[in-house]
């Protein structure tokens, strides 16, 4: 009860202090300037779309370089391998000239060209695909995909397990036309079969086709799990945040205001907690709260709980902000989080992710702040322990990164800047601008439960040393 | 105990129970209008000891200090007041020794000790962007304290009218006074002062002076006021100890009947052995000779005849000079002792 009188005085107190308004105006901002600058983004990248179409040249380019081509076939200089390739490329583009297919667009036309070429060189017969090509049939294609894949197996040049991996793709891609128009806004679903395929390769094959390296037993259930996934998403429409097109713009905005508004956030509740003891005691108003009947325990208790309350109602207002933004301001979709659980897919609304996922990158702070707080109470200074606190805040991801480098110890997953990434530990599937920044590294391979180990034991130690100094030191 | 002294008998008393308890109020009432030094210890130091590093700050202190008394604690700078103070407010911590507070330890019944207890170190701190009523309005939460009674604290101190000012606009008066009503909030039994009339102007010190008069006289607060001005202490304490080098050296009780019954007086004369004859053969007073000065100390209704009885002795009187026992005797008298023993 005496706790609880203490917080709300605290609260009174810090919120009086013109610093913290401001502080609550520069949160609110940041989101803004995210917003302005996805906006901005937005803006000049769609006059680069409409200034790059060159489709009216694109007959003009054709013509252009079969020319070259030829006189280029003239020489007599030429080898054997460079003659035969110009001879491709002639062939090619003189398929593209005929049927009308941009060279630009990596479109499934362009793709049957190419392997009409392949095949005439092989001295194959290539009419029935010059057919498909003639009449445009997307379905067709696929079909001669399928025939082209039962054959190989019968061949017994491909495995089972191969052929049935394939055949899935091939179904995925004819029941979602996929690539049969090339689009901003299909191609999410491309990707997501890229991944597909990444992952059977990679079941397949017993080695990560992204890292190069072989895959453990617990990586298998994620990969297979993955899978699942990316099939659900093409069911439900639901596209990914990391899926390599730009126009999304609203999943920019909502990649890149967390981090941004977290940055902010994180170096407010810093300022804040590096002064709760150093600047009680440089002003001597430490002495208001001494002099009460309360014990020194107490008054550091609420001091601390204070703290952490400003971090959950910054990161709340600010994640509720965050979608509203996103909202008002974008006409797509927000990310809707997707997880496996025992083979089931479940969903995760975009408001409550945003939420979640705000308050998951708040436990960082969390330390970061109790880092500060047991600075402050030890050095007395302010200047010292929010110095120190920002430093390690901005740097440690870099720091860390350097000495991951040089160390490949096993013990550096003890170090508790190792462990501090717990969005892609909590949501694997989520797409997470750190880890995008600095890719996949040790700090990721440590489970949850032994991060959020290594953090508790940090917290405790900090916590013992400054409730120790704090109540055995003299107030002077 | 006084009412059965005026002879009330038994049956009276018995007939009077009811009022019993009306009647030592009012007469307690009465008696704290005056003075009261019979009534109970509130602030308690026994054998006090504090050492920084090597130096012995505090050496072995004792004192107590009764309700309604204003207790000076006087020394020069350095001597161990204000380290004193943060031990009594458990600002910092003792080495050995006990201090109570109210009958309660302050380190093992920290927080009962903490209620009946109200003190200013050093400045009053407060915060400086707050008005005066929102830090007020902090203390006030944190012990129970209504509305009424943070009203009836800042007419006492007089800063009614402005307590909705910012504290960093006050001047350092106001603060004085501000921070004042901060630990009169909660009605302290005991009210510790660290040199209080820092940076006050005159008039400041005097309505700080009535303020801590009335509050000590009136309530029954024992007052606890370290100091290094003498004079302020004078007027101020019923009692004063002085602190020397971590030392209590003495204590002395201020009472201003002791001065009225003899009176240190200094005569400047020409004729310096007649006149010490005429001293010792007319009124038998021993007198100190200081160069052409003499000092004596003698009843106070004595002086007129005296001085009649030197002018018709033909001695010629250039002065007479009353010196009153002032805390500046007390002060040199036991610093210099000190000295004195080394």
């Amino acid at each position: 009860m005496k706790i609880f009188k203490l917080f709300i005085d605290e609260n009174i107190k810090t919120w009086k202090k013109i610093s913290t308004k401001i502080m609550i105006i520069a949160i609110i901002l940041s989101l803004f300037a995210v917003l302005a600058f996805v906006k901005f983004l937005e803006k000049t990248e769609e006059n680069l779309i409409i200034s790059s179409s060159v489709v009216e040249n694109e007959k003009e380019y054709l013509e252009r370089e079969i020319e070259y081509y030829e006189t280029q076939l003239e020489n007599e200089k030429l080898d054997e391998q460079s003659r035969l390739n110009i001879q491709r490329n002639l062939e090619l583009y003189k398929l593209f000239l005929e049927y009308n297919i941009s060279p630009y667009n990596n479109s499934w036309e362009n793709e049957l060209a190419s392997y009409i070429v392949e095949q005439k060189v092989n001295g194959q017969n290539i009419d029935e695909l010059l057919n498909i090509l003639k009449n445009k049939n997307f379905k067709e294609y696929i079909e001669y995909q399928k025939k082209q894949q039962k054959q190989q197996l019968e061949n017994n040049s491909i495995s089972e397990q191969e052929y049935n991996d394939n055949l899935i793709i091939l179904n995925l891609k004819e029941k979602y036309e996929i690539g049969k128009e090339y689009s901003q806004e299909s191609y999410w679903k491309r990707n997501i079969i890229q991944k597909i395929e990444n992952a059977q390769y990679s079941l397949r094959t017993g080695i990560n086709k992204e890292t190069n390296k072989l895959i453990k037993a617990e990586e298998k259930q994620d990969l297979e799990d993955s899978i699942k996934l990316n099939i659900y998403r093409l069911e439900n429409n639901i596209p990914d945040a990391n899926n390599g097109s730009n126009s999304n713009y609203r999943m920019r905005f909502e990649l890149l205001a967390p981090m941004f508004s977290m940055a902010v956030i994180s170096i407010a509740i810093i300022v804040i907690a590096g002064g709760t003891i150093s600047n009680e005691i440089s002003t001597g108003t430490i002495k208001f709260w001494a002099l009460t009947p309360n014990k020194r325990w107490k008054i550091m208790t609420a001091k601390l709980i204070s703290i952490l309350f400003y971090i959950i109602i910054l990161v709340l207002i600010t994640s509720l902000l965050n979608v509203f933004i996103a909202n008002v301001f974008f006409a797509q979709e927000g990310e809707t989080y997707l997880y496996c659980k025992n083979g089931e897919i479940k969903e995760i609304g975009n408001t409550l992710y945003t939420i979640e996922y705000y308050l998951v990158k708040s436990i960082p702070i969390i330390i970061f702040a109790l880092f500060a707080v047991m600075l402050s109470t030890i050095t007395r200074n302010t200047a010292v322990a929010v110095s120190f606190s920002v430093a390690l805040y901005i740097g440690n991801s870099i720091i860390m990164q350097i000495i991951n480098q040089f160390i490949t110890k096993d013990w550096i997953r003890f170090i508790p800047f190792n462990n501090l990434n717990l969005t892609t530990k909590i949501f694997p599937n989520s797409t997470d601008m750190t880890s995008m920044m600095f890719g996949t590294n040790f700090a990721t391979s440590t489970s949850l439960v032994f991060s959020l180990a290594v953090l508790g034991v940090c917290a405790f130690l900090m916590l013992v040393t400054m409730y120790d100094s704090f109540n055995k030191r003299d107030i002077i | 105990m006084c009412v059965c002294k005026k002879g009330f008998n038994l049956t009276e008393t018995l007939v009077l129970k009811e009022n019993f308890s009306y009647l030592t109020e009012t007469l307690e009432k009465r008696e704290k209008g005056k003075r009261f030094y019979m009534s109970k210890v509130v602030l308690e130091l026994e054998n006090v000891n504090k050492t920084f590093g090597k130096r012995k700050v505090i050496d072995n202190i004792s004192l107590s200090v009764k309700e309604g008394e204003v207790y000076g604690f006087l020394g020069p700078n350095g001597s161990g007041k204000t380290t004193t103070i943060k031990m009594i407010l458990n600002l910092i911590d003792r080495d050995s020794g006990i201090i109570k507070v109210n009958g309660y330890d302050t380190k093992k019944q920290f927080e009962k000790a903490m209620e009946c207890i109200g003190g200013i170190v050093e400045n009053p701190d407060m915060y400086r962007y707050m008005s005066g009523i929102d830090n007020l309005k902090l203390h006030a939460r944190l012990r129970n304290i209504d509305k009424k009674r943070i009203d009836e604290v800042l007419k006492l101190v007089e800063l009614n009218g402005r307590e909705n000012d910012k504290v960093g606009k006050y001047s350092l008066g106001m603060k004085q006074r501000l921070g004042l009503a901060l630990t009169l909030l909660h009605k302290p039994k005991v009210l510790i002062l660290d040199e209080p009339t820092n940076g006050l102007d005159p008039a400041g010190i005097k309505k700080l002076r009535d303020i801590l008069k009335e509050i000590a006289h009136k309530d029954g607060v024992a007052v606890f006021v370290s100091s290094h001005i003498l004079a302020e202490m004078q007027q101020m304490c019923d009692k004063v100890a002085v602190l020397d080098n971590g030392k209590i050296v003495k204590v002395e009780e201020i009472s201003e009947t002791k001065e009225e019954a003899t009176e240190h007086v200094e005569l400047r004369v020409k004729n310096i052995n007649k006149t010490i004859k005429i001293l010792k053969e007319k009124f038998n007073l021993e007198a100190k000779t200081e160069k052409d000065a003499i000092n004596i100390l003698l009843p106070t209704e004595n002086l007129p005849k005296v001085v009649k009885e030197l002018a018709i002795s033909d001695v010629e009187i250039k002065a007479v000079i009353p010196k009153s026992h002032t805390l500046e005797d007390i002060f040199f008298d036991a610093t210099e002792k000190e000295k004195n023993k080394k």
